[in-house]
């Protein structure tokens, strides 16, 4: 199927829009102040919402007393568990496609025990904001504080407190089996045995959570949200006990979203407050509600034990993953199962043995965040290369170069590659434009350079059977609409529609207008995660806009008596291929169309290849359509005195199969790259007892404009990606391999590594003493 | 609920007036940069809010024939800019471009930063190098002059009363302002809480240090100086043997916190390093 | 509660409006006199898109009182361009590509407008410096410095 999509959009482009770094279809309103996000919305009459929180990371609650709060003057609402329809709900990862086995509970409001500190426990709706605030301090909880657990090794332990309801702690285990791991280690030459970790990491976006609820004049509940997934409208009806269609999801231009905003954030509270008072309400979080409550990265223990023979050929690999799933379950199974699939890396490895397990706490929950897991063992995977490089005296790059995957290689988990896998190229061209490492004039500081290179995926796993659909029409004056169920969280994802619609109608961006993210209206185009948009949506608008110009050109082919295949649409024209003067205008090609009674308008459905689910016993099969294939290189300046790590140049060098549009791709890798080096050097969410003592931007530190460097992209184009015109995803993996480059720069600036994140001065300093 | 109220005198007679009459406590405002996110985290209710922007007299700097005085509501960002400060005093020019960031820079003032009185305020190891004066006023003008070094008592406490405001910091023009400096140490380049920062003013004869005055920020309870490591030095060369040993003592003088920026036994270290670094610097004549 | 009337101008336009003593410039802004495009992303300073420039300075509307805007003179964004009006700072963050979601553009605009009325021919460092209170989450900054740049007015661009 993609394949001949592929071709269809190759034969009468020469890519006037496509492959143009036109400007986005949203910049002009965002750049004026138009563009109206998630908390810019009012409604008269509109109610504001408090959410009462934990202030236990493990406790019983023993009663909820909501009178005084009740009685306050303003308020018009206290809600606690008892007072929603169904508090528990499953969390479903598929959408429409169930798979079983790995879905979490997701529980509204805590009933009886509370799990994290942060956890809901009562929502609060009043006439203003003051008042809502006021009401949430005089609910009177009783709490009887627990033990609770929050180390995971500790939450494994048969003894060990339990975070749930269940027996055990335990979410799930996957195994990878491959070849025979005594054998592997048997014929290395060189071992290299390493335990990394890695702490929670917060989303950070610069919107925090915001929402408004109303019932409209048909009775609909409507949720108008910043959210990645519309499609929680099912969950939010289940919960209110209505049926799916009495819910609507309308989503707004996010603010950032990166995996945060996937799970249900506001959506649930807001429902309950509005079908409870019959009034809209609006609720958005404080930054610190924000960096306490929503679901983190998941921080890893990974140990890691990697065999060579000594001309630098991997031999083995056995990996042993321990992820914290924090308080509920959410995505935890899924992420473990790309860092499972992941682990081993974009290299042949004969024998291989991974164990990977997730297992809750009572630390605010993990979930998801861009790269899905992938980051994490990523770390380790490419510090353990440039670890045996050094023993094997081989340059990080010939190490690699002696084991990068191929085209046609299987991976850990059998699966062989179908695509083209820019390896080595993209380490070679990434370390090339480092240049000559820069000489340090302070006899304190020294200079060093490295590499990280990642095999990330894009596109659901296959057995997920992900579709997206998309509307696309003409308008009678010849311009065109796209409506389409797809989120867009800043990357893009509703311009690359406009520009995919354009190519292939022969129009300018500046003629499409896309509608998205409503779930009465547009069709659903699923999730705007796993970095699929641009692969889905993008494939199911340019089959909608190829049926479309399909009709059209059968109706102009009347007009200028020629057949489809001999015209050319483009600038708003049709037009002989042999014979450029014959010619006619769009909208009169359209104006005939309506006239003969043909619709020129179609929804497509574009079907992802899917397969079945993956045997978990060996991890053996396929699990995802594509990977996205690149290398980050970063240079930095060490003060070995004071253990600051100063950024010198950083470059990310990716296939992205077809650059749709360059300008965008690029700022894709540019600020993947940035979120990757607060990964490595400055960004640790820290709990201490469940509790968060970075809650706020002062103390979880982001990189500013002073703390960068600009990063260098070079885009490799092999076409061979299957999304439209043969473009591969990289929002996550512009991400995935940043962090283990710079951790790579640092080592070889200072001599010594670092096995945790973030790179802290202070951790500097003391591997320093160590030596 | 939090209910306040609010005045903003136009003149320091009218001040008088609005804090006798007050019925509630009184608390001062200025920038607002550390007084707002305070009211926001519910450290402060239902007080009387007297707003001291509205003291333009308050707001100057001033270059006599020995000193340089600096109104109280004189903004950070423009001391930042100040030719006066850039070459008379630079050591605390260079702070001032490095607290918060340039948006906090342009409501956050100097007396602000003082009366504060966090142990890791940028201005205060500069002001404590340069041996400045606090002047404050209290109701129905009684005044008083505060040396700066007697000035923090602690963590957010200082010696001023309730209705004690700054009006302006002065201090004496260095010899040579050259010979100064400041390090700031933080996780980040910018927008960044110090982890430690140090201010030096040296007086020199050829290579001979007739007087040093190192201060430190962030390293305990208060913004200090380190008065035993200046003794050490008066007197005698800057010379490597003489800085490496004092950088080994000054870990002994401070008494830093381990948080979640850093522990103290870095900070300790660190401080050393710093140390050098600033006496190499001040030494040389600031930064090239 | 006791409010307070003040008085500023709005990108111009005179307004009065009711207030309370601890009700921030942000606050007022987004809720009674509807200038939405200022944005809320901490609400303590450390993320600077709430940056308006007040009496021509560039500040946290977040850290302001609205009582102590009183008198002055408040722009946002929409008071530096718009459509058919556009600030060259506007254009070229379009141009650029320096806009990916959008929520720290308002500040960041405000910023290097404050930027290059001091300093119209500023540097690349002195652009970082200029922006470093302003968090962006999207793009790593390259695109916003490039577009910074590139509205400075054309002539000899210092390095």
């Amino acid at each position: 199927m993609s394949e001949k999509l592929r071709d269809e959009n190759k034969s009468h482009s020469d890519d006037h829009v496509v492959g143009k770094p036109f400007p986005r279809c949203d910049a002009k309103d965002k750049a004026f102040g138009n563009t109206k996000y998630a908390d810019d919305y009012f409604l008269p009459g509109m109610l504001y919402g408090k959410v009462l929180r934990s202030e236990y990371a493990a406790a019983e609650i023993l009663s909820i007393d909501p009178k005084k709060a009740e009685k306050l003057s303003g308020v018009r609402a206290v809600m606690t568990a008892k007072d929603i329809p169904h508090n528990e709900t499953i969390t479903r990862f598929g959408q429409t496609h169930t798979v079983g086995g790995f879905e979490g509970l997701y529980r509204i409001l805590a009933d009886k025990k509370v799990r994290f500190m942060g956890e809901g426990v009562a929502l609060v709706a009043a006439d203003t904001q003051a008042i809502a605030d006021e009401a949430v301090k005089l609910i009177q909880v009783n709490y009887k504080p627990l033990a609770g657990v929050f180390d995971p090794i500790e939450a494994l332990k048969p003894e060990a407190y339990k975070v749930g309801e269940e027996t055990s702690n335990l979410v799930c285990y996957y195994k990878v089996r491959q070849g025979n791991i005594k054998e592997g280690f048997a014929s290395s030459d060189v071992i290299v045995e390493n335990t990394y970790r890695v702490p929670a990491q917060d989303h950070a976006y610069i919107e925090p959570e915001a929402g408004l609820a109303w019932i409209d004049d048909d009775g609909v509940v409507t949720i108008q949200v910043c959210t990645q997934v519309i499609e929680h409208f099912r969950e939010i009806a289940e919960v209110l006990g209505l049926p799916y269609n009495k819910v609507r999801v309308k989503g707004t231009w996010i603010g950032g979203g990166f995996g945060g905003k996937e799970d249900i954030t506001v959506e649930t509270y807001l429902a309950l407050l509005t079908w409870k008072t019959k009034k809209p309400v609006k609720l958005v979080y404080s930054r610190e509600e924000s960096i306490i409550c929503h679901g983190k990265r998941h921080p890893y223990v990974m140990k890691y034990k990697t065999g060579a023979t000594r001309d630098g050929k991997l031999m083995a690999l056995e990996a042993k993953l321990l992820s914290d799933a924090g308080a509920y379950v959410y995505l935890s199974p899924w992420v473990l199962l790309y860092s499972t699939v992941g682990a081993a890396g974009p290299y042949k490895i004969p024998h291989i043995k991974i164990d990977a397990r997730t297992v809750l706490t009572n630390n605010t929950f993990s979930s998801a965040f861009r790269g899905f897991g992938v980051p994490q063992v990523c770390f380790a995977y490419e510090s353990q290369m440039d670890e045996l490089a050094g023993r094997l005296n081989l340059s990080p790059l010939e190490l690699r170069r002696r084991n990068y995957l191929k085209k046609g290689d299987a991976t850990a988990t059998g699966y062989v590659l179908e695509h083209y896998a820019a390896f080595p190229e993209t380490a070679e061209k990434a370390l090339a434009a480092l240049g000559e490492k820069s000489k340090s004039k302070n006899p304190a500081v020294k200079i060093g350079q490295g590499i990280g290179s990642s095999m990330t995926s894009y596109g659901r796993m296959v057995f997920l059977h992900d579709t997206s659909r998309s509307y696309v029409g003409m308008e009678m004056d010849g311009g065109v609409t796209v409506r389409c169920g797809v989120q867009d969280l800043g990357g893009g994802q509703a311009s690359s529609l406009t520009q995919i619609a354009a190519e292939v109608l022969g129009v300018s961006m500046d003629d499409v207008r896309v509608y998205v993210a409503d779930t009465a209206l547009t069709p659903i185009a699923g999730t705007t995660t796993a970095t699929r948009q641009l692969y889905m949506s993008g494939n199911a608008t340019s089959m909608a806009a190829q049926e479309v110009r399909k009709r059209l050109l059968e109706k102009a082919g009347e007009i200028l008596q020629s057949k489809p295949e001999g015209l050319e649409l483009r600038n708003r024209k049709v037009r002989m291929k042999e014979d450029p003067e014959r010619s006619v205008s769009l909208k009169n090609v359209v104006k005939a169309c309506a006239s003969a009674g043909i619709p020129l308008f179609h929804i497509a459905q574009f079907n992802a290849p899917s397969r079945e689910l993956v045997d978990f016993k060996k991890g053996q099969g396929q699990v995802f359509p594509d990977f996205a294939f690149g290398t980050h290189a970063a240079e930095v300046a060490v003060d070995v005195e004071t253990g600051k790590i100063g950024v010198l140049k950083l470059v990310a060098c990716f296939d992205v199969g077809k650059a749709i549009n360059p300008q965008a791709v690029e700022g894709q890798l540019e600020g993947g790259t940035i979120q990757g080096m607060g990964y490595a050097l400055l960004e640790d969410v820290i709990l201490e007892k469940g509790m968060t003592r970075t809650p706020s931007f002062s103390e979880y530190l982001i990189p500013t404009a002073l703390d960068v460097a600009d990063v260098r992209c070079i885009l490799l184009e092999s076409e061979d990606g299957i999304g439209p015109f043969g473009a591969k995803g990289v929002g996550e993996p512009s991400l995935v391999s940043a962090a283990p480059a710079l951790v790579n720069a640092v080592k070889d600036a200072v001599g010594t590594r670092i096995f945790d994140l973030p790179l802290t001065p202070e951790k500097i300093l003391n591997a320093q003493k160590k030596r | 609920m939090n209910e306040m109220e609010y005045a903003r005198p136009k003149s320091l007679k009218e001040m008088d007036r609005i804090v006798g009459a007050a019925k509630r406590p009184v608390k001062f405002i200025a920038g607002g940069t550390n007084v707002i996110p305070d009211i926001r985290a519910g450290a402060l209710s239902s007080k009387l809010l007297v707003d001291l922007s509205g003291l333009k007299e308050l707001n100057f700097v001033k270059e006599e024939k020995n000193e340089i005085a600096i109104g109280a509501l004189t903004t950070i960002s423009n001391i930042a800019a100040s030719r006066v400060i850039r070459e008379k005093a630079p050591l605390l020019f260079y702070a001032a471009g490095q607290l918060g960031s340039p948006l906090t820079r342009n409501r956050a003032t100097i007396g602000g930063n003082l009366a504060y009185a966090s142990p890791a305020a940028d201005t205060a190891p500069p002001l404590l190098a340069l041996e400045a004066v606090v002047h404050t006023r209290r109701r129905l003008g009684r005044e008083r002059k505060i040396p700066i070094d007697q000035f923090f008592l602690g963590p957010n406490k200082t010696r001023l009363a309730k209705d004690e405001i700054i009006t302006k910091i002065t201090f004496s023009k260095p010899k040579d302002p050259s010979k100064g400096s400041y390090l700031k140490l933080g996780l980040r380049n910018a927008m960044t809480i110090s982890v430690l920062s140090i201010a030096v003013l040296l007086e020199t004869n050829g290579n001979v240090c007739r007087k040093a005055r190192i201060a430190l920020g962030a390293v305990a309870p208060t913004p200090m100086r380190a008065y035993r490591i200046e003794k050490k030095f008066a007197g005698r060369a800057i010379d490597r043997k003489n800085i490496e040993e004092s950088s080994l003592l000054i870990a002994e003088e401070i008494s830093p916190i381990s948080d979640i920026r850093a522990s103290a036994e870095y900070r300790k270290r660190v401080t050393s390093v710093l140390f050098q670094r600033a006496i190499q610097e001040a030494s040389r004549g600031g930064k090239p | 509660m006791k409010t307070y009337s003040i008085h500023l101008l709005l990108n111009g336009n005179p307004v009065r409006v009711d207030v309370a003593a601890q009700e921030t410039l942000l606050d007022t802004l987004r809720n009674k006199l509807w200038a939405t495009e200022v944005k809320n992303g901490c609400g303590k300073g450390d993320c600077g898109c709430c940056a308006v420039l007040l009496d021509g300075k560039a500040v946290n509307s977040c850290l302001t009182l609205a009582v102590q805007a009183d008198g002055k003179d408040v722009t946002t964004l929409k008071g530096l361009g718009n459509e058919e009006n556009p600030h060259p700072l506007q254009e070229s963050f379009i141009q650029n590509g320096a806009i990916q979601c959008g929520f720290c553009t308002p500040g960041m605009i405000i910023s290097a407008k404050s930027l290059l009325d001091e300093n119209p021919k500023p540097s690349r460092e002195q652009i970082r410096e200029a922006i470093s209170g302003n968090l962006c989450r999207c793009t790593g900054y390259k695109k916003i410095i490039e577009a910074i740049s590139d509205a400075a007015p054309k002539g000899q661009l210092s390095d």
